[in-house]
């Protein structure tokens, strides 16, 4: 076999982040020689899922060298409790696939479309993101469901019937809101809340559940009106597009790690060449005579040298005023049945929950949140951890006190869950949104796809207006079956 | 008899192959699969996975075998590839006393990454390039004959792994073991019934990750299961149908 200096590359990956997998996918049926290195021994770059082994190494790497990466201030703890029953205590180290990308898919994503349109959904398994909750600090029902359509809303009592008129129009509204910019586009860079206010009169608790849904990291004078809308709609508008009940999905065994690791192998199945554990010493162009297509020379860490067409690289530059979260991911001793528990008839079994903290939603030893705080509880379905407990992912935005706030959303939340459930580890970290690695956004972002298609343009040679073959979208292989026994061999 | 017309039960059983570049991974695979062999592969391109069915007397096998894409060249296999497989075929080249080096460090490799009850078998490819016209297998008796053969024999044969030696091997691992032929198709079809057979009855329908408990999982794990093709499949095929 040819080393790897000796062949003429189309185009050299650096990083297998999700984006980066995704446009080797998008390369794979393109007859173009693609090397795919990554300097971490694992996939998925920022994106990437973790053994418990895995994480205490990840932590160590990020103490000493966070350059590069988005990732700083990395903490670890884990209980110390000699346990009674195997719930109560940590697993083996592989037990857990903890996730740097707990995002969720919203089921009207181009994303899904396009795993399918590429074939590559069979290798995965896509689960419900089923129940979502409001913590509200009450007393009596310190967490409470999310109305999941028209009749929960007529059915609740707590909401009077000129707030659910408003609420009515609202819906109405946003899901044709393209249609109706004269409703909003005046009041586009205005506060969510504010326009809800004016426009359709909704008291404060209708403002909070429907802030939620667009899953805003930020404060709510700072959500506004033009972002709004589209989340909301979305969110609206996937529910029951693959069955009843929910409008969000996240793949099994960790999220956008397992996506990175099938659109990589999808890579490899078409021909592109995998190294891990080699990343990228520096670049340079060739100087080419004008009748030769230009070249640059790689300098992999291996100490080999490749020449390539095309060079991705994974270098992100940081800027100061780049957003920065806080995020914790805990395991916890109970499988929370409470949480999972499904309203809607017909319904996949939720694996993944989402609860949101809205803003001063509670007071700890004088601590208040300023910026909502989410936890995606993925329950053992997911792969991510044993029977019979489950992985809390908590976000929000990155402050002084941000460490201390996710800890106390995480006990408030299991205390309302009433559940005697305790938690088993942690581990806290930062993460910062740079340019060219992964978003910050709690869902994932299309904008995404757009980016690995114009990478994928660029890597064919095709111009901005010239036309291309279809994007992502590759006939079966030969000899793959489709999903029925028709066509199968047999002996 | 209401027996003979009653349909086998049948499961599908992922098998992932390892082994080091060259031994002849994906040709025992088209062996079995399309009874075919070609001189000369090109270094593996082309599927995610091949299908073949394996019919035993009570029950029916579908094989998803996963290749390793290339992917084994720098040691770039991802989790995925060895999720949630039920068996594997380790591969090595009886010509090539190194390849079984490798294999070695592929089984200790499942052992570490795969589902605890895996069913692995070890499997020396390229018989047709030694004397023996026909495979040893499982057989006994011949063990010994070739014992120590280094270099060049006289004969023309390039044996230059023992069967007693890889065999001694497979059996303190607890690994099926077959000398076969993608080339002349010797021991292929036995290889992948053996595994079939192998296989417990336990663990047919819906493997578990490691760390999660067999009981009653499976039925959940249908239950949270989403259909990206469209809501009207939501009743899959294979999961609930019975």
């Amino acid at each position: 076999m040819e080393s790897l200096s000796e062949t003429p590359w189309d185009a050299v990956i650096e990083g297998t982040g999700l984006q980066h997998s995704l446009l080797a996918l998008a390369l794979s049926r393109s007859d173009k020689k693609i090397l795919h290195v990554d300097a971490n021994e694992y996939y998925g770059g920022a994106e990437a899922a973790f053994s418990l082994q895995d994480v205490s190494e990840w932590v160590e790497k990020v103490k000493a060298d966070s350059n590069g990466t988005p990732f700083q201030s990395p903490t670890l703890w884990k209980a110390d409790t000699e346990a009674s029953s195997d719930s109560e205590k940590l697993s083996f180290s592989r037990a857990y696939t903890l996730t740097l990308s707990p995002q969720i898919i919203y089921t009207k994503s181009k994303l899904l479309a396009q795993l399918v349109s590429s074939k590559v959904y069979r290798q995965l398994e896509f689960q419900a993101v089923g129940n979502w909750w409001i913590y509200n600090g009450s007393l009596e029902e310190p967490l409470k469901r999310l109305p999941n359509g028209r009749e929960d809303i007529f059915h609740d009592k707590s909401i009077d019937n000129r707030a659910k008129r408003g609420l009515m129009k609202f819906l109405k509204f946003v899901v044709d809101y393209e249609n109706q910019t004269e409703v909003w586009e005046a009041h586009a860079d205005s506060s969510l809340q504010s326009f809800l206010v004016f426009q359709f009169q909704l008291p404060q608790q209708l403002q909070t559940i429907i802030s939620a849904l667009t899953l805003s990291l930020d404060t709510p004078d700072k959500t506004v009106v033009r972002w709004a809308l589209p989340r909301i709609a979305r969110h609206l508008t996937s529910i029951g597009v693959f069955g009843p009940g929910f409008g969000a999905v996240v793949p099994k065994w960790g999220g956008g790690a397992e996506i990175a690791q099938v659109a990589c192998r999808a890579g490899a199945v078409g021909g592109g060449v995998y190294v891990l554990g080699t990343g990228v010493k520096g670049s340079y162009a060739i100087e080419a005579a004008e009748t030769e297509v230009p070249k640059v020379s790689v300098a992999l860490s291996n100490d080999e040298t490749v020449t390539t067409r095309h060079y991705i690289s994974s270098k992100a530059q940081a800027s100061s005023d780049a957003k920065v979260v806080s995020k914790v991911i805990a395991v916890i001793s109970s499988p929370l049945p409470s949480i999972f528990a499904s309203s809607i008839e017909g319904s996949p079994l939720a694996a993944v929950s989402v609860v949101v903290f809205p803003p001063e939603s509670f007071t700890e030893e004088g601590l208040s949140p300023t910026h909502p705080v989410y936890i995606m509880v993925h329950s053992s379905e997911t792969g991510e951890c044993p029977a019979g407990q489950c992985v809390l992912y908590a976000t929000t935005h990155q402050s002084q006190d941000s460490q201390a706030i996710l800890t106390a959303a995480i006990s408030r939340f299991l205390k309302a869950a009433e559940d005697n459930a305790k938690l088993l580890y942690k581990l806290y970290y930062e993460q910062e949104q740079l340019p060219g690695t992964s978003s910050l956004d709690l869902a994932f972002d299309d904008q995404m796809l757009d980016d690995v298609k114009a990478q994928w343009k660029t890597v064919l040679g095709y111009g901005d207006t010239e036309e291309h073959p279809a994007f992502m979208d590759f006939p079966d292989r030969e000899g793959i079956s489709p999903d029925d026994d028709d066509n199968d061999n047999d002996y | 008899m209401a027996e003979a017309t009653a349909p086998k039960p049948s499961s599908s059983v992922k098998l992932v192959l390892l082994g080091e570049a060259a031994v002849g991974k994906s040709s025992l695979v088209l062996r079995f699969v399309n009874n075919d062999f070609q001189e000369n592969k090109e270094p593996t391109i082309g599927a995610a996975f091949l299908t073949q069915k394996c019919n035993l007397p009570t029950r029916t096998i579908k094989f998803e075998i996963w290749d390793t894409a290339g992917q084994e060249r720098f040691a770039s296999l991802a989790p995925m590839y060895y999720r949630n497989a039920q068996s594997a075929l380790v591969v090595y080249d009886l010509t090539k006393p190194t390849s079984l080096i490798k294999a070695k460090h592929w089984v200790a490799e499942l052992q570490r990454q795969a589902s605890p009850g895996i069913v692995i078998a070890l499997v020396g490819n390229k018989l047709d390039l030694t004397n023996e016209s026909s495979g040893s297998g499982n057989a006994l008796g011949e063990d010994g004959e070739n014992d120590g053969a280094e270099g060049e024999n006289d004969d023309g044969d390039a044996r230059k792994v023992s069967t007693a030696e890889a065999k001694s091997y497979a059996e303190e691992e607890g690994l099926l073991f077959f000398e076969t032929s993608a080339k002349n198709g010797t021991n292929v079809t036995e290889v992948f019934t053996a595994i079939a057979n192998a296989i417990p009855e336990t663990s047919l329908k819906g493997a578990r990750g490691p760390g999660a408990t067999q009981s009653s999982a499976n039925r959940s794990e249908d239950q949270s299961r989403v259909n990206l093709t469209g809501p009207r499949d939501n009743a899959s095929k294979e999961g609930c149908a019975c």
